[in-house]
């Protein structure tokens, strides 16, 4: 019985241990990896724009950039109560109106307690030629003040304006500018729901880039895996210099991708690029600027470079498998009559299987998330004929700084590559975990 | 299967070994080529008969490529220590403590590494931004570790698992506690798989191109590949510069190859072939 009891209070000790090592880089993955992907996620609902500073950040409800009203709102003030100092009786009428409402309005706006705490806060830093704390510049407002608001601000520009045109006012660009200023201070909430991806995929240009995407990925996989299977054969065998081989081997690997792309450029390039003579040379482009500036050749020449770069390491993880396949096999077959071809298709295929799903499992998904052999190499281009979607995505959002449709585009790359996963992990198995198979980069 | 290797093997393999290496020794040869020799008639000559390198001293002189070089060593440097630091406590657990939910939690891993970059990058971006990171070590080290962490675990739980039983039975008779053991016994017969990990972890943060290029965008703060992709300007791309600074980058690389080729290769296929 204690000895019992003393068994679970082990085994206890160990799970808790278990779980005080493991948390630290859980919560570490949670925090840099899960979490960020749930709030790509998130900013793809919003039209969330960098260079638009009513959109830069996400406002679920409607809210009033108290930096902006303050800065129009006391100057429309006086003007307006120097206007009708001058104006004649008729217009004084409208003028005292138009003060009365945008009056009202302020009161409302200050109604609210934190609001007009916060209001006091901006117009003091304001008058003191200080910028604002981002936290109290942006306060919260019902969408029913909000309405109110945009809709007096409406009635009061209209109203100037016609004033403007009857030439009643003595200044009246100051007057009309001042209340036109106040239209961009209420910032809707920017939730758009689905519309990015709505709008993305009825969008020809991301179809293209989900095309190139997967012809990239797939002629360059399977072109790495029949090379690769071929090398891998013919290198399984006892020779002078494997450790020269496998250097080699490892070389194009280990170099950064964009560095390797840059050389691959410089091999490339129309006038003075060794392989693209070559290549002009033996017929295999038309003229040597073909090669990266042609649609076709420069998919061609992408995959080329991809091709360069990872059959090696292909050749490798293929090797690996084949060196744990017993010769004994081998030889029984032979004994029996069998021929190469036959030996090949019953004993290496069969037994390298779950190697080879392996290792297209991660060149797969490594080719599918490519970006900076093509960024570097082509930039997408000529005429976005070599723009894989990840290289679209960030182009949306750091170039047009649209981060919520560039988001929209991340979480459709994510979930394809959830998509391929799992047909893979279909194909493999309970294999991938229980055997620990890895086959990383 | 025939294991001998005959003549016409090896001119194969002569011819596969310069294949791969065609590009590295086409861009060593420009790299010491004058300038005029890049363009024009003599751009396909081999060799050149003045060879200079001016290229080698344009690069430190007009780049600020030390400056890169040294902050690649650092960010990288630092993102190995700590998430190695970190994952072998979390691989010492999955390998071989006894709890719930231990598949789960490698799956998880796993999972996390097949994580596209482009998903993680606006919230990450926007993350360093709010907090001043961009243009700092620390601004790549947090994001790095998104691959790191993972790819240090699920290397290290391959390593640990490899290391016999026996041993930690033969502690615990002994009396020794569970961190004991990990101290005393398997932590110094991991050593090797620690150093492995280490290697691959670095050369993938060395190697990292999309968070670097949108988060250290100041000259001061770039990294090696994107300061290297980044020389060329925007009408004129200074080839002999650029072959220069890649053989730069690459010898290092080639005699850290050629040391450890063993230990990269193990790292590589472990586990991913049946045992």
């Amino acid at each position: 019985m204690k000895k019992e009891a003393s068994m679970r209070n082990e085994k206890r000790a160990e799970r808790i241990l278990g779980y005080s090592l493991v948390a630290p880089a859980l919560l570490l993955i949670l925090a840099v990896a899960i979490w960020p992907v749930i709030q790509s996620f998130y900013y793809s609902l919003f039209d969330y724009r960098l260079n638009d500073p009513t959109k830069s950040s996400i406002h679920l409800n409607y809210s009033l950039d108290l930096e902006g009203y303050l800065q129009n709102y006391p100057f429309l003030k006086s003007a307006l109560k120097r206007e009708i100092a001058t104006a004649s009786e008729k217009t004084k009428a409208t003028l005292s109106d138009v003060e009365q409402k945008l009056g009202k309005m302020d009161e409302t706006i200050r109604a609210d307690k934190e609001v007009g705490n916060k209001y006091e806060q901006v117009d003091e830093a304001l008058n003191n030629f200080e910028s604002p704390n981002e936290d109290i510049k942006i306060v919260e407002l019902n969408e029913q003040a909000a309405n109110q608001f945009t809709n007096t601000v409406k009635d009061v520009v209209k109203t100037l304006e016609q004033l403007r045109e009857a030439g009643e006012l003595k200044q009246p660009d100051k007057v009309v500018g001042l209340a036109q200023g106040l239209k961009g201070v209420i910032i809707e909430p920017n939730f758009v729901g689905l519309k990015h991806y709505k709008e993305s995929l009825s969008d020809v240009r991301l179809w293209k880039a989900l095309w190139n995407t997967t012809l990239f990925t797939i002629v360059s996989v399977a072109v790495e895996l029949v090379l690769g299977l071929g090398i891998a054969l013919l290198i399984n065998k006892a020779f002078f210099g494997r450790g020269l081989v496998r250097a080699t081997i490892l070389i194009p690997w280990a170099i950064p991708t964009a560095v390797s792309a840059l050389m691959w450029k410089f091999l490339y390039d129309g006038q003075n690029g060794i392989v693209a003579k070559y290549f002009a040379d033996i017929g295999l482009v038309h003229r040597m600027g073909d090669l990266l500036t042609t649609e076709m050749g420069a998919m061609f020449s992408v995959i080329f470079a991809d091709v360069w770069k990872t059959t090696p390491y292909m050749a490798l993880l293929l090797l690996a498998g084949l060196q744990t396949i017993p010769s004994s096999l081998y030889e029984a077959a032979s004994i029996d009559g069998a021929t190469k071809w036959q030996q090949f298709t019953k004993i290496t295929l069969p037994l390298l299987k779950s190697s080879i799903l392996v290792a297209l499992l991660f060149r797969t998904l490594d080719a599918f998330r490519v970006f900076d052999l093509i960024y570097v190499l082509t930039g997408g281009g000529p005429a976005n004929s070599t723009e894989t979607i990840s290289i679209l995505a960030y182009k949306v959002m750091f170039s047009q700084t649209n981060f919520g449709g560039g988001s929209a585009l991340a979480v459709i790359v994510f979930l394809c590559v959830a998509i391929i996963s799992i047909i893979y992990i279909k194909l493999l198995g309970a294999d991938l975990l229980s055997d620990s198979a890895s086959a990383k980069k | 299967m025939q294991k001998k290797a005959g003549p016409l093997f090896y001119v194969f393999l002569a011819a596969f070994v310069f294949f791969v290496m065609f590009p590295f020794l086409w861009i060593l040869l420009s790299s010491v080529k004058p300038l005029s020799e890049l363009f024009g008639d003599k751009a396909f000559d081999w060799f050149t008969s003045h060879p200079t390198v001016k290229s080698y001293v344009s690069v430190f002189v007009n780049y600020p490529f030390l400056r890169y070089l040294w902050n690649s060593t650092v960010v990288a440097t630092i993102t190995t220590v700590y998430t190695v630091f970190v994952a072998a406590f979390a691989a010492y657990a999955i390998a071989r403590l006894e709890f719930k939910g231990k598949a789960v939690i490698l799956g998880l891993v796993l999972a996390v590494s097949m994580f596209p970059q482009i998903a993680t990058i606006s919230p990450i971006y926007m993350f360093v931004k709010k907090f001043g990171l961009t243009n700092s070590y620390l601004g790549l080290i947090i994001p790095y570790t998104t691959f790191a962490l993972p790819l240090s675990i699920w290397l290290l739980v391959t390593f640990f698992r490899k290391i016999p039983f026996d041993l930690e039975e033969a502690a615990k008779m002994d009396g020794a506690t569970p961190m004991q053991t990990y101290f005393k016994v398997i932590l110094p017969l991991a050593v090797p798989g620690v150093f492995t990990t280490s290697i691959l972890v670095f050369i993938a943060a060395w190697n990292e191109f999309l968070f670097s290029l949108t988060i250290n965008t100041a000259e001061k703060f770039k990294t090696v590949p994107v300061g290297i992709a980044m020389f060329q300007g925007q009408y004129t791309i200074p080839w002999g510069e650029i072959s220069a600074a890649t053989v730069i980058v690459t010898i290092p690389l080639v005699i850290m190859v050629l040391l450890f080729q063993r230990r990269i290769v193990s790292g590589l296929t472990s586990g991913s072939v049946k045992e």
